[in-house]
């Protein structure tokens, strides 16, 4: 192994830390050490306890047992008032910033310098620009209004306001370039670095490969609610060893056997992009297959497959279904295509909690139980009796509220309301989020079943497990562009979490 | 698409202003006499009632965000307004009250329809608008109650002083309202309360990661606005010699149209002090000079909801092509 930077003195120790919640253990004894002037990465999928131990160490969650010291020192309850204090900083995902404050306003949002006559803008500008000068090595315009400025310009804002007051020992990163576009992602590392510099201990958790490997001096990594595995001196050739180490298990036989022909072409995208989160992508499916969308946050996923619904606008490229060429407006164009789409937040987008169940699985097709406008309940109730059969829907009463329904049949009410309907295609975003193991193996079935009706099914997921399972073939998308199309059969895990965090072209460069 | 999307968030916000220039420039050419040193004071001093309570909506605005209806309105200052003119008139002229302590009992009234909005909305959780409008409704019963839905006649000398006095040919009422904007000036521009206030409108939760309590700051603006409706009661006799049933009607209209097409002078292009102030005056001008014309009043009012129409809406539009 070749020698990396050697750490400073360890300055954070957060030792067998444990944290249950109703139903799933998040943390079983998990440790993490930090030392000063260093960066250190920590990576696991997702669900691995990435999240749960920074929330621990932020004072958001109290843990079960285990213990948090600080230059040796074990801390009291954590609050976040005092990991504060304590000069710990979070530089969280989303940006947070008001879109009309200057940039020096933002900086100084909640700590703002006061004079005599109120508010010292001209020493807060004059810091602000200091900042970015010598320990970012940015050159922003303390004047400048946030939303004037990039999305790099926004993170380093971002950075500069936990930063400003000088006292922070210990940074925690979280997905810092996720919402940066290719490429600017550079800036942000530079002033990475110059934290580093002076001292500062940084906790990067991202799930980008190559960027832990070209960034980080150590790495550990989470499974299963603790860590596993700690990597002394990273380089580039430690992508694979880390990969391996984030995933170590095996698929469960949830699965159904594959059996359906895939027959005539029927979505045809090429060169599709929204301007902002991906571009030029093209994808065929053909009825009665299932294609699989994989890529982590930030690829885009989330966005092409609102955008095949109509719920965003592409500004590139063409979509046809069935050889027609769609201009979909709003997602009533795309139902009325024959599109139909599993939400992936159901709850928020799927269901109508306080609607019964016939009434949910009636909603996209109202026309088939209606006479001249006038709604036929009998007829209705029959046919959502019907689907929930189908289904196996529980309870099988349809006149329950949707909100008294396991996660499991809620997103089953949600596939029946589609089957009512009789789509032509199928998007199914994070079908089985939220959802336990029988309920997902039924869930898996269905969408088999669908395929060889010759529907044609888009399936996209953040669980490699889930698409090698389901999908035909896999498109895996990395910072809103295809990077791979592949059979899933010639996949497994480790090769696609490669594919998905870039590694692989971090390894071919 | 980009060029047209920059088209739309920076023109549609400037389009209400564009159009109201032309109708003042309109009124200018036919009622010349709106351009004379008396008008433009008559035009300064009716608007000062407006003034005062656009500072209120203006701070509401300001800490709950601009979309009028999922963010921050205030639709009860005018009613907090009317309520604080009637107690004085009814304790002045009906029970002798002496105008310190009616004016004191009028502050009272006033500060608890604030207290009564800002409950509502931040412990209870009701939106701005909701929250407003029905307490409101309820401020104006109660009004109704306290004046017996009748025109009360005052002379009370600080009224009349209010009305008549000028120095230097200003006036006096003019110099009872700048300090007023001044402070408030001062403190949500010039102050970190105001600053953090500005934060939880602009975003909330950058506000509360921030460490800044939003939920406080939000009441403090509710009762704040309803200090200045409280303010304008005072201002509202002086113009009417006494109190009239009615008079928050206008007062509304003209409110909410100040407020918001104040925002097209912002160079950021959100609701600020100023903007809402130099909104007051045009509002006023606008007024007099349909009046100098011999516009009905019922077609001013229209044309006062038009322009509200508009404004709201380009800002909503211009919202969303920036989204």
């Amino acid at each position: 192994m070749t020698t990396g930077t050697q750490p400073g003195p360890v300055l954070l120790q957060l030792g067998r830390i444990c944290k249950a919640f109703p139903g799933v253990q998040a943390l079983d004894g998990a440790s993490l050490v930090l030392a000063r002037g260093e960066i250190h990465g920590l990576v696991g999928e997702n669900g691995a306890g990435k999240s749960t131990l920074i929330k621990v160490l932020a004072g958001v969650y109290a843990p079960d047992s285990g213990n948090v010291q600080l230059d040796g020192q074990d801390l009291p309850a954590l609050t976040p008032a005092l990991v504060h204090a304590l000069g710990v900083r979070f530089i969280h995902q989303e940006l947070h910033l008001v879109p009309h404050f200057s940039v020096a306003e933002s900086v100084y949002m909640g700590q703002e310098l006061q004079a005599l006559w109120g508010l010292d803008r001209r020493a807060m500008r004059k810091r602000t620009r200091q900042f970015f000068n010598d320990v970012l090595h940015a050159q922003i315009n303390p004047d400048a209004l946030v939303r004037d400025l990039g999305i790099a310009e926004r993170k380093l804002v971002q950075i500069a306001r936990a930063l400003i007051d000088g006292a922070a020992r210990v940074v925690v990163f979280d997905e810092p370039t996720a919402p940066l576009p290719g490429g600017e992602a550079e800036q942000v590392f530079a002033a990475i670095r110059g934290l580093r510099a002076q001292g500062v201990a940084i906790l990067y958790v991202s799930h980008y490969i190559e960027e832990i490997t070209g960034l980080c001096d150590r790495v550990t990594v989470f499974r299963n609610g603790r860590d596993v595995a700690r990597f002394e001196a990273v380089t580039a050739a430690s992508a694979d060893a880390i990969v391996h180490q984030m995933i170590g298990r095996e698929i469960g036989n949830l699965f159904p056997v594959r059996r359906a022909a895939v027959g005539a072409p029927l979505l045809q995208v090429n060169g599709l992009g929204d301007g902002a989160q991906f571009s030029e992508i093209d994808l065929q499916v053909a009825r009665g297959e299932i294609v699989g969308i994989a890529g982590l946050l930030g690829s885009g996923r989330e966005e092409f497959t609102d955008t095949l619904f109509g719920l965003r606008r592409p500004t590139q490229g063409t979509l046809r279904l069935d050889g027609k060429l769609l201009r979909l407006q709003s997602p009533a164009d795309a139902v009325a295509q024959g599109i139909a789409l599993v939400p992936r937040d159901r709850r928020h987008d799927g269901v109508v909690l306080d609607m019964a169940v016939a009434d949910n699985i009636n909603l996209a097709s109202l026309q088939q139980c209606a006479t001249l406008g006038l709604l036929n309940r009998r007829r209705a109730n029959a046919r959502a009796a019907q689907q929930a059969q189908a289904l196996d829907i529980r309870p099988r009463n349809v006149q329950t509220p949707a909100r008294l329904l396991s996660g499991g049949n809620q997103q089953k009410v949600v596939l029946a309301r589609w089957l009512a309907a009789g789509p032509r295609l199928f998007l199914l975003d994070e079908p089985t989020l939220g959802v336990d193991v029988g309920a997902r193996e039924e869930i898996y079935a269905l969408v088999a079943g669908l395929a060889e009706s010759g529907v044609g099914v888009i399936v996209s997921s953040s669980d490699l497990s889930e698409l090698l399972g389901l999908c035909d073939r896999i498109v895996v998308l990395f910072r809103g562009q295809v990077v791979g199309e592949y059979p899933a059969a010639s996949l497994d895990i480790a090769s696609l979490m490669t594919l998905t965090t870039g590694s692989a072209q971090a390894a071919a460069a | 698409m980009p060029t047209l999307n920059a088209l739309q968030r920076h023109a549609l916000p400037s389009l209400p202003l564009v159009i109201f220039s032309a109708l003042l420039l309109y009124l200018a050419l036919q009622a010349p006499v709106l351009l004379e040193p008396y008008t433009l004071n008559l035009i300064l001093r009716q608007s000062l009632p407006t003034v005062l309570v656009c500072l209120g909506l203006a701070t509401v605005v300001m800490v709950c965000g601009d979309d009028a209806v999922a963010g921050g309105i205030d639709l009860s200052i005018p009613a907090s307004a009317v309520l604080a003119a009637g107690i004085v008139a009814s304790q002045v002229a009906h029970h002798g009250t002496p105008i310190a302590w009616a004016v004191a009992m009028a502050f009272a009234a006033a500060l608890l329809v604030g207290g009564v909005v800002a409950t509502l909305v931040v412990l209870v959780g009701m939106t701005p608008l909701l929250a407003s409008l029905a307490s409101s409704v309820a401020a104006l019963g109660i009004t109704k109650w306290v004046v017996d839905n009748r025109r009360i006649n005052l002379s009370e000398p600080l009224i009349v002083y209010l009305r008549d006095a000028e120095l230097g040919g200003v006036s006096v009422s003019v110099l009872w309202v700048l300090p007023a904007v001044l402070l408030f000036y001062f403190l949500l521009h010039r102050t970190r309360w105001g600053m953090n206030l500005q934060a939880v409108g602009g975003n909330r939760d950058a506000a509360e990661l921030s460490g800044i309590a939003a939920r406080r700051f939000i009441a403090q603006a509710f009762v704040l606005a309803a200090a200045t409706g409280a303010g304008a009661a005072l201002l509202l006799l002086a113009r009417g010699s006494g109190f009239t049933p009615g008079s928050e009607e206008n007062l509304l209209l003209e409110m909410v149209l100040a407020t918001y097409l104040g925002a097209a002078f912002s160079p950021r292009r959100v609701v600020t002090l100023w903007g809402a102030v130099l909104g007051a005056v045009l509002v006023s001008a606008l007024s007099v000079g349909f009046k100098s014309i011999g516009v009905d009043i019922f077609w001013t009012g229209c044309i006062k909801g038009a322009l509200i129409l508009l404004v709201v809406a380009s800002s909503a539009l211009a919202r969303k092509s920036a989204a």
